[in-house]
């Protein structure tokens, strides 16, 4: 062997192991840079997935990523994505808290809307089934329908009565239990039953 | 009983705790109660639940005035 072919192959074995050397040493800082990442990614805590889940995906989907690189050894690749992946894994706890605050603005508002409407629905609902109900039993011992209600929509009427009373009954136990989202769809389908029932009978608010 | 005679719906008197959705009749000349609860009610028979429901205002079901009001249970 020449003297020029061994000077060569000690330096390719050189550069190998300097290579190797160097990839060894990135290896623990891209180990860290994707562990720092995780870490802020639990730091957000539950609330991520529950309030921004599409923001959270795409960190850990760059997460995915990062891991990839480092199977294949590319930790130079891995340093060099690792910090724009960890701003945005930690801003995913501030993102996670605002639109948790807007959620639950949102949810008192609607809350509060859903109180006014049953505090308007129970001011009035009672004393419409009360005056349907008062004619319908007058009615009831009728000979003979008044001219403008036929017999087919005055049974229907009592059926709908029935419901109505029935409804409100599972619309006040739901408020009284704290439901009021329930206790409004109930009252909104008394409504609905009263509201007919009034039109059928020609009667109106005073 | 004797008809009474008496006038179409009117604008209804505003009583603390009347239910809003009490249905209310201004007596026009000529009305009585059983022709009311016939109109209403498809039977005059049925005069005596007007007459219940107005007892605050009619002492005698063959007495109505013109331009009362009415409740219609």
């Amino acid at each position: 062997m020449k003297p020029r072919s061994i000077f060569t192959g000690f330096l390719s074995m050189a550069l190998a192991a300097l290579m190797l050397v160097g990839c060894a040493n990135q290896m623990e800082p891209a180990k860290k840079a994707i562990n720092d990442i995780e870490a802020a990614i639990a730091a957000a805590g539950p609330d991520a997935a529950q309030y921004i889940p599409d923001q959270l995906q795409a960190v850990n989907s760059q997460v995915v990523d990062l891991k990839a690189k480092f199977d294949q050894k590319d930790y130079k690749g891995v340093i060099a994505a690792a910090p724009a992946v960890l701003a945005q894994a930690q801003g995913l706890a501030g993102a996670a808290s605002s639109a948790k605050q807007a959620a639950e603005a949102a949810r008192a508002a609607a809350l509060e809307a859903m109180n006014a409407e049953w505090t308007t629905l129970s001011g009035t609902l009672p004393a419409a089934i009360a005056a349907i109900e008062s004619r319908v039993n007058i009615l009831s011992k009728s000979k003979k329908l008044p001219a403008n209600l036929d017999a087919a929509t005055f049974e229907s009427m009592k059926t709908g009565l029935a419901d109505a009373k029935t409804l409100w009954d599972q619309a006040t136990a739901a408020q009284a239990s704290g439901n009021v989202e329930a206790a409004v769809t109930a009252a909104r389908q008394v409504k609905e039953k009263t509201d007919a029932a009034l039109t059928a009978l020609g009667m109106t608010a005073g | 009983m004797e008809e009474k005679k008496a006038k179409p719906a009117a604008a209804e008197p505003k009583a603390t705790g009347e239910n809003p959705y009490t249905q209310w009749y201004e007596v026009k000349k000529g009305d009585t109660l059983w022709k009311i609860a016939k109109e209403r009610y498809g039977d005059g028979s049925l005069y005596p639940e007007i007459f219940k429901a107005n007892q605050d205002i009619l002492s005698d079901p063959d007495k109505i005035k013109v331009g009362q009001k009415l409740r219609i249970p």
